[in-house]
C-alpha cells in the first residue's frame, strides 16, 4: 500500500507550512520521512539542502521533531529529562543547564524544572515535548499535530509559541487538524488527500485558486443597502454574500486592477468608505471544497462481488 | 562537586548510558529486586551451612564446603539466567510502547550506540547482582576447598552466559513489537540453552551407544553439551581440582559424569562455548542495531550510486 505519492513541496526558510488532510491521508508518513524515520520507496526529500537518505545524520542535526503521539521518560525530572537530548544532541555540557532553562522559559514551565516528567498535565509534557525539540536549536522543526488533544487554553498557548518561533527564524512545518488555528499561523498550507498534495499556497492563495473569487468586507458610514445594490450591478462581484446597515460582505472575481478601479468609483459614487478588508477564506470550507472535488475525480472503489 | 561529576559524565559516559542508569537505580523496583536476590541467595547459603556444619565452625570441611560452593554458583546461574530476560526482553519494546523511540531515533545517537548502550545498562545490573554475592561467597573461602581462581571463572562464566542471553532478548526485544511476546521468546531460548541442548547431548549420547560409528554421535553430543553452560559450568569446577561434590542425587552425579566422559573440563570446550557464545550475542546486537533503523544499506547503496554518478 502506497502512503504518499508525486509529493513535491517546498518550505520557505523562516516561515510556517501548515500540513492539512484527513486521517490516513499520508501527513505523518510524510513527516516521517522528514525526520528520518522512514525510508521512501522512491523520490528524494531534503531539508537545507541535506537528503535525507543520504545524510540522515546531518538532517538529525537540522531538525526538532514532535511526533503526533510520544512518550517522555517518566522517572526523569524535567531538567534531566531536557538535558538528556542536550546532551544525545551532542550540546555543550556547560550550555545545557542555561538553555534548558530558556526552553523552560519560552514554554512556561521553568516553574516545574525539578518535578518529575510523570507529574505534568498532557498540555505540558506537550509543551516540554516541544522544549525537548529546540534543545539543540534546530533551524527546522517538524511539529506532527502538536496541538492534538489540548485544550483551548493549552493550544493557544502552543500556536503563541510556534509563532514567536517563526519570529526567531525558524522553519516550521507543522500538522494539524485545527483548521483555523493552522491559518491563523501558517503563511502556507499543503493540503494532502490521499498520498498526493492537492493544494500548496498561502491560505489567500489557495482559496482564490479554488474558486477564482475573493472575498472582501466593506464597511461604510450607513449606506449598506444602497452599496450592495451598486455592488450588485458590478460584472465582477459574483455574488453579496451579507448585508446590513453599515457592511457588505462580497464575491470578487476580479484582480488587483479591478479592486482598485472599485474602490475608486465607491469613492466617487460618495460613499464614506471606512473599511475595505480581504477576507481570507475559512480554512475549514477550503479544506472540505478541495478534498470533495479530488474525492469526486477519484476513481470509485469497486464492490466487492 | 555534583555539578563537576556531572560534567564529568557527561564527558565520558555516553548519555543514553548515563539516563538509562539513572533511571533503573531510581526505580523502587530495582532495589526491591536487589535485596531480593540477596536474601534468597544469603538464605540457601546460611541454610546449607547450618544444615551440614550444624553449629561446629571450627571443623574444616572443604568437601562441603566445595558443594555449597557448587550449590551456590549453580542456584545464582539460575537467578540470573532467569533475571536476564525479564531485564532485557523490553528495553528496546518498551521503548517502542512508551512511545519513546520515534524520538531517540532522531537523535543523533546512532543505533549501533543505542543498542549496545542498552546492553550494557541490562549487563551492568546483572553485574551488579553477581558482584552483591562476592561477600557470600567470600564466607566459602573461610572453610578453604575453594580457590578464588575457581570463583571468579565460574563469574566469568556467567558474565560471558548473561551477556550471550542479554544479546538474545534485546534481539527479540528489537524485533517483536510487544514487550510480551519478546519476554516469551527469551525464555523459549534460555530454555533451549540450558535444557534443550542438554535433551539433544543425552539423545546423540543414547543413539551412539547402538550405532556402528559411536565417536560421531559422541562428537554431535560433545557439541550440545558444550553449549549447555550447566554443563560448562561444572567443567570449570572439575577443571580446577576443585574436589568432585559428594550429592547423592544422580542428576547432578550424572552432571559431572557428562563432564568427564566428554572432556569439558578441557580448553577446546571451553574455547568453543567462549567463541560460540560471544559471537551469539555480538551478532544479534548487530542486526538488532541494523533492524533499529533500517536504512543504512540503502544509505550506501544511494551514496555508492551517488559517488558512481560523478
Amino acid at each position: 500500500m502506497t502512503a504518499v505519492h508525486s509529493l513535491n513541496f517546498d518550505v520557505r526558510k523562516g516561515t510556517v507550512f501548515g500540513f492539512v488532510g484527513e486521517n490516513g491521508a499520508g501527513k505523518t508518513t510524510t513527516l516521517s520521512i522528514l525526520a528520518t524515520l522512514m525510508l521512501p520507496t522512491s523520490g528524494r526529500a531534503y531539508i537545507n539542502g541535506m537528503e535525507v537518505t543520504t545524510e540522515p545524520g546531518m538532517v538529525r542535526r537540522q531538525i526538532g521533531f514532535l511526533p503526533d503521539e510520544f512518550g517522555v521518560y517518566d522517572d526523569l525530572s524535567v531538567r534531566e529529562y531536557l538535558a538528556f537530548y542536550g546532551t544525545a544532541y551532542g550540546v555543550e555540557p556547560a550550555l545545557i543547564d542555561k538553555r534548558a532553562a530558556e526552553l523552560l522559559h519560552l514554554v512556561n514551565l521553568e516553574d516545574r524544572s525539578e518535578v518529575l516528567v510523570n507529574s505534568l498535565s498532557r498540555g505540558m509534557k506537550q509543551r516540554l515535548g516541544l522544549a525537548r525539540s529546540l534543545m539543540h536549536d534546530p533551524p527546522v522543526l517538524i511539529l506532527d499535530e502538536p496541538a492534538s488533544g489540548l485544550d483551548p487554553r493549552s493550544r493557544i498557548e502552543m500556536r503563541e509559541i510556534i509563532k514567536g518561533l517563526r519570529e526567531q527564524g525558524k522553519t516550521v512545518l507543522i500538522s494539524s487538524h485545527i483548521l483555523p488555528e493552522l491559518a491563523d499561523m501558517c503563511d502556507e498550507i499543503g493540503i494532502i488527500q490521499r498520498g498526493t498534495l492537492v493544494a500548496c499556497a498561502s491560505v489567500e492563495v489557495v482559496n482564490a485558486r479554488v474558486s477564482g473569487k475573493r472575498h472582501f468586507l466593506l464597511e461604510v458610514m450607513s449606506e449598506g443597502h444602497q452599496l450592495a445594490e451598486l455592488l450588485s450591478r458590478k460584472s465582477k462581484v459574483t455574488e453579496i454574500l451579507k448585508v446590513d446597515e453599515n457592511k457588505v460582505e462580497f464575491l470578487f472575481a476580479g484582480s488587483e486592477a479591478d479592486q482598485v478601479e472599485l474602490i475608486h468609483e465607491l469613492a466617487m459614487g460618495g460613499f464614506q468608505l471606512k473599511t475595505f478588508q480581504e477576507l481570507g477564506g475559512s480554512l475549514e470550507e477550503l479544506f472540505l471544497r478541495l478534498t470533495a472535488e479530488e474525492d469526486a475525480k477519484a476513481e470509485p472503489i469497486p464492490k466487492m462481488a | 562537586m555534583q555539578e563537576l561529576g556531572n560534567r564529568w559524565t557527561g564527558k565520558w559516559i555516553n548519555p543514553l548510558l548515563r539516563k538509562e542508569l539513572r533511571q533503573r537505580m531510581r526505580s523502587g523496583r530495582t532495589i526491591l529486586a536487589l535485596s531480593l536476590y540477596l536474601f534468597v541467595i544469603g538464605a540457601v547459603a546460611f541454610v546449607y551451612m547450618y544444615v551440614n556444619v550444624q553449629g561446629q565452625t571450627l571443623i574444616l570441611q572443604p568437601a562441603r564446603t566445595a558443594e555449597l560452593f557448587t550449590f551456590l554458583s549453580y542456584l545464582q546461574l539460575a537467578l540470573v539466567s532467569f533475571v536476564t530476560p525479564g531485564i532485557a526482553s523490553g528495553v528496546i519494546s518498551g521503548e517502542r510502547e512508551r512511545q519513546t523511540l520515534s524520538v531517540l531515533l532522531t537523535t543523533p545517537l546512532s543505533p549501533i550506540t543505542i543498542i549496545f548502550t542498552k546492553f550494557i545498562s541490562s549487563i551492568s545490573f546483572l553485574l551488579l547482582l553477581i558482584i552483591m554475592t562476592l561477600p557470600l561467597y567470600s564466607i566459602v573461602f573461610l572453610f578453604g576447598g575453594v580457590l578464588p581462581s575457581q570463583v571468579l571463572a565460574v563469574f566469568g562464566l556467567q558474565i560471558v552466559t548473561l551477556g550471550a542471553i542479554a544479546g538474545i532478548s534485546i534481539f527479540f526485544s528489537t524485533l517483536l513489537r510487544r514487550t510480551g511476546w519478546s519476554t516469551v521468546f527469551s525464555y523459549a531460548t534460555v530454555a533451549i540453552l540450558f535444557m534443550g541442548f542438554a535433551i539433544f547431548g543425552y539423545l546423540f549420547d543414547s543413539v551412539g551407544l547402538h550405532s556402528a560409528d559411536e565417536s560421531v554421535w559422541m562428537h554431535l553430543a560433545g557439541i550440545c553439551y558444550a553449549l549447555d553452560p550447566i554443563y560448562m559450568q561444572a567443567g570449570i569446577e572439575t577443571n580446577l581440582g576443585l574436589l568432585s561434590p559428594s550429592f547423592n542425587q544422580s542428576i547432578v552425579s550424572s552432571v559431572f559424569d557428562v563432564v568427564n566422559s566428554h572432556s569439558l573440563s578441557g580448553k577446546e570446550s571451553w574455547l568453543f562455548f567462549l567463541t560460540v557464545y560471544i559471537l551469539i550475542g555480538v551478532i544479534l546486537l548487530v542486526i538488532s542495531a541494523w533492524r533499529l533503523r533500517p536504512g543504512s544499506l540503502t544509505m550506501v547503496r544511494k551514496r555508492v550510486i551517488r559517488w558512481m554518478a560523478h
